[in-house]
């Protein structure tokens, strides 16, 4: 491949290039460490904010492992950017060309797509495989047989707990409104509908709704005329009134009342679900 | 082929050839005024008669879905043979000679031009106006944002009608236009060193479909909300009102105009070459206006079967995507599209970097061969990553190859960066605002990019989709990638555009601005996504009140930022300094001719000796004739040939 030629000053050019390369390098090293530390901190204070499920901590995990493989790559782009634009820019109008002029360097390119290469195949094996082998495995029948199980229904705007297991039906707190009590350390296992149970005549009533509980780091859209499951693991008592990520929100757009179809959510530790049963019977005989 | 070609050629050179204003023999109604006439009175006739004769429904309503999708289409034709389809269409293929003069003024912008340096700027204008118009209805949905509760807007449907409006106008109408139909049509004849592209009949209508897009879209809730968003998911779509229905059609003919230019565009750097402009020599802005030409042949039949479909099963009706048949089936065949789109929109702006830092920089383009693969290499695989948006939705069996590609893609995306890092080093960078613009692109571009790395992780996508964070990452490569860089190319293409040159002070000054608004109001939104913000409501969770009311005055910082470099360039087109024809000391062919709009590019056929971009040679990439390099004739700057 050609090499620049012009002026023939290869020595001086040699060391000038020399002197760059090591100021490059030094900036880059300095903003990589820099970069690096405040991705910790990041870490450290929890990039998803609030988790309260084992499938949020794993996504978290994720995150943070990118992050911290490609804040060096980030570091290179953006030092390099800002680097070649203070230190190779002219105060001229009229630029001539510069004596430096190359149109390949195999080492640089070499080593620029085997690093792009080797980056992607590692993630794509950690943590992107790994993660989903792991998430693929909480959802076997074989390890669930245990499971909670929460028959959710989504319609237009609502959301609909039932406990098939405990004979609660349409889960309501006080107000009438509809809630999500999970009990703590335990795998759940939600199956999701979209249907209308009020006017099941209508079947243009079943649009596209999403089950996001922002605490649990994952989410699920619900199509019309499919079952779909989701699956966590609780791992801490929290509730809506201690964090707003705890609750049911759709997250797939359904129509005018799409803000309004949420609903809080009660990690409580077992003696106080099996409470919370007994009282939702009562209710349910009541009316 | 070939005769239509020839054809509308020699009509090209009889009809603008002179830089004299050649008047219409007869006065006619101007073009745009009779397109508006015979389209309405196409409306109203074809709308009375299906909804009055054909197709009465109870009640009697004098607009129907029915009747309004077939209006529109007769209004469409209207207002395409009004603006000038008729004298050069229509009239033709019965015999008579194809007479229309375009005036050498202002008025050659509206009506139809055979010039492809008319073309683009009719483009480059509307779809700015696009840009504002949705940017517009942004700046409302930031407002309501404002506060948790409903407040600006009346209700519900009418945010997300805005939200949908800003998405469709913005996609169709601006993201896939200003680079491809606006810099494409303007610049890649010349810079091919051609005198027309090849097929100017063609790009001459597609023009007048882009403004009937946008106008349906935006008007679209005089039908009746629709509170899908730019993605119209079924079976939603179906439970609208009717304004839905002009979402269908006006996306019809956004998509039909792109379509267009891309088959124009292919052909021309296919067959329109300049003798010696071989494939190892056209400048990168050709390759990238080529491989986004292609995305668009193959990818905008495909939405425009699926928004026919979606169309007929909402007015016929079918139950095609309802819970009796298959809603997911919208979905993929929405994102078999919808992900290309997202190339379509990036493509050229890599290019773009590719074309202004070795000018700006007087520096040999680095790894030349690399950019060019990267840019191939993007297209071809961007059909085959669509499903990392159904992540949520799809079967876990099908997470993992999406996952792969998704991941994979990113390697000839990085080329682009290859290019541009290695072409700076070393380089004698002017600090001008082109060069400022391509590196703060850059920059959000890498964010967009290290962003989209997390988001093709399934585990990550499954906590980030349908939020926030998902609105920052595209908002990072669309604007902070492609508007970025299409700021960069207005900077850069102004002084071949106009004559004219912009001020330095305040084309950075507004640059720097809105780079720390952007990334003030997009970079939040990853931070909003991760702590619980979804998308499409006007009412969220207190929680979150504070952080949107400071994204929004940072939103609406950011939409001043524009508006004033649109008031900026407007200004400057009159009253900038004189630019000399060659400004930059580009070597492409597009600043060997300073041909303005109606003139002839190049009134002696370019024969080029050499490639663009290597600066370590200093002999001329044209070969010398004496006088033969003579350009445009009068008018514009001095022409002349470029001090090499």
């Amino acid at each position: 491949m050609f090499r620049g030629s012009v002026g023939g000053r290869a020595p001086g050019r040699q060391g000038c290039s020399v002197v760059d390369r090591v100021m490059f390098t030094i900036w880059w090293l300095l903003a990589s460490v820099l970069a690096e530390w405040g991705v910790r901190a990041l870490i450290h204070r929890g990039v998803y904010y609030y988790t309260a499920s084992s499938q949020a901590q794993d996504g978290e995990r994720a995150v943070a492992f990118i992050l911290t493989v490609l804040t060096p790559v980030f570091t290179f782009v953006v030092v390099m950017l800002i680097y070649n634009f203070i230190r190779f820019s002219t105060a001229r109008g009229v630029a001539t060309p510069g004596p430096h002029q190359f149109q390949t360097n195999k080492t640089f390119i070499g080593m620029w797509v085997l690093i792009s290469i080797g980056l992607n195949v590692l993630f794509f094996v950690h943590p992107s495989a790994s993660a989903l082998e792991q998430m693929f495995n909480s959802e076997q029948q074989r390890v669930h047989r245990q499971d909670l199980v929460v028959n959710v229904v989504a319609r237009q705007w609502q959301w609909i707990f039932s406990y098939p297991q405990y004979g609660v039906e349409d889960a309501e707190d006080a107000n009438g409104n509809s809630t999500l009590y999970l009990p703590v350390n335990r795998n759940v296992k939600f199956i999701l509908r979209s249907y209308d149970p009020y006017h099941t005549y209508a079947p243009e009533a079943a649009v596209v709704h999403d089950f996001w509980i922002p605490a649990f780091g994952l989410k699920q859209d619900i199509i019309p005329g499919e079952t779909r499951y989701m699956y966590v693991h609780t791992t801490k008592v929290t509730s809506y009134n201690v964090n707003p990520m705890v609750r049911v929100q759709c997250a797939e757009v359904c129509g005018p009342g799409h803000p309004f179809m949420e609903a809080p959510v009660h990690v409580v530790s077992g003696v106080d679900f099996v409470a919370w049963v007994r009282q939702q019977r009562m209710r349910q005989a009541q009316s | 082929m070939s005769s239509h070609v020839g054809n509308a050629k020699r009509q090209f050179v009889t009809s603008g050839g002179s830089g004299e204003a050649v008047l219409p023999d007869r006065r006619m109604t101007p073009p745009v005024v009779r397109g508006i006439l015979w389209a309405a009175i196409a409306f109203i006739l074809v709308n009375t008669l299906v909804s009055q004769v054909l197709d009465r429904q109870a009640y009697d309503p004098f607009i129907t879905k029915v009747s309004v999708t077939f209006a529109w289409t007769a209004a469409l034709c209207g207002w395409l043979l009004g603006v000038g389809g008729w004298e050069m269409l229509v009239k033709p293929h019965f015999g008579y000679p194809l007479v229309w003069r375009t005036p050498a003024d202002w008025r050659r912008y509206f009506m139809l031009s055979l010039d492809h340096k008319v073309v683009g700027i009719q483009y480059l204008a509307t779809s700015a106006a696009g840009l504002f118009i949705a940017g517009f209805a942004a700046m409302m949905m930031r407002a309501e944002l404002m506060q948790a509760r409903l407040w600006f807007f009346p209700n519900m449907s009418a945010y997300l009608s805005a939200v949908g409006i800003h998405g469709t106008i913005m996609m169709f109408a601006f993201g896939t236009v200003v680079l491809v139909g606006g810099f494409g049509n303007y610049l890649i004849p010349l810079m091919l060193g051609a005198n027309g592209s090849a097929f100017p009949r063609v790009s001459a209508i597609s023009v007048w479909l882009l403004p009937v897009g946008i106008a349906t879209v935006a008007l679209s809730p005089l039908l009746g909300m629709w509170t899908t968003g730019w993605r119209a998911y079924a079976p939603l779509s179906g439970q609208d009102p009717s304004g839905i229905v002009f979402y269908y059609l006006g996306v019809f003919a956004m998509t039909v105009s792109s379509l267009l230019v891309a088959v124009n565009l292919t052909a021309t750097i296919i067959f329109k070459r300049a003798a010696g402009l071989t494939w190892n020599r056209i400048p990168m802005y050709a390759w990238g206006i080529l491989a986004v030409s292609l995305l668009n042949i193959i990818w905008l039949p495909e939405i425009q079967m699926t928004f026919i479909l979606s169309l007929l099963n909402n007015i016929v009706p079918f139950p095609l995507f309802s819970q009796v048949g298959t809603p997911l089936t919208y979905m993929e065949i929405f994102w078999l599209f919808g992900h290309p789109e997202v190339y379509i929109i990036v493509v050229p702006a890599f290019a773009i970097w590719q074309e202004i830092l070795p000018v700006m920089g007087q520096k040999t383009l680095f790894a030349r061969q690399w950019g060019v693969l990267g840019l191939v290499f993007v297209m071809l695989f961007s059909g085959l990553v669509w499903a990392h948006h159904m992540f949520t939705n799809m079967r876990n069996s099908q997470m993992l190859p999406f996952s792969f590609f998704t991941e994979m893609i990113s390697i000839p995306t990085g080329f682009a960066y290859l290019v541009a890092l290695g072409t700076m080093w070393k380089a004698r960078m002017r600090p001008k605002a082109p060069t400022v613009l391509v590196l703060m692109s850059m920059f959000n571009f890498l964010i967009g990019g290290v962003t989209g790395v997390l988001l093709a992780d399934p585990v990550i996508n499954l906590q980030a989709h349908d939020t926030f964070f998902i609105v920052g990452h595209f908002h990072y490569t669309i604007i902070g990638a492609m508007l970025f860089s299409a700021l960069a190319a207005v900077y850069y293409w102004m002084p071949r555009l106009c004559g004219r040159m912009y001020s330095e002070t305040w084309a950075n000054l507004l640059s720097v601005w809105v780079f720390i608004a952007f990334n003030a109001v997009f970079g939040q939104f990853f931070l909003l996504g991760l702590r619980g913000m979804n998308r499409w409501v006007p009412v969220y969770p207190a929680y979150l009140q504070n952080m949107n009311f400071e994204v929004s005055i940072f939103a609406f910082l950011l939409g001043i930022g524009f508006l004033l470099h649109l008031i900026h360039v407007v200004w400057m087109w009159n009253h900038g300094e004189p630019a000399g024809t060659n400004p930059w000391q580009g070597k492409t062919l597009e600043w060997h001719s300073a041909s303005g709009p109606g003139q002839t590019n190049f009134a002696v056929a370019p024969i080029v000796l050499r490639g663009f971009y290597n600066y370590a040679d200093r002999r001329p990439v044209l070969a010398s004739r004496g006088a033969g390099e003579r350009e445009a004739t009068g008018g514009g700057a001095t022409p002349g040939p470029t001090a090499e």
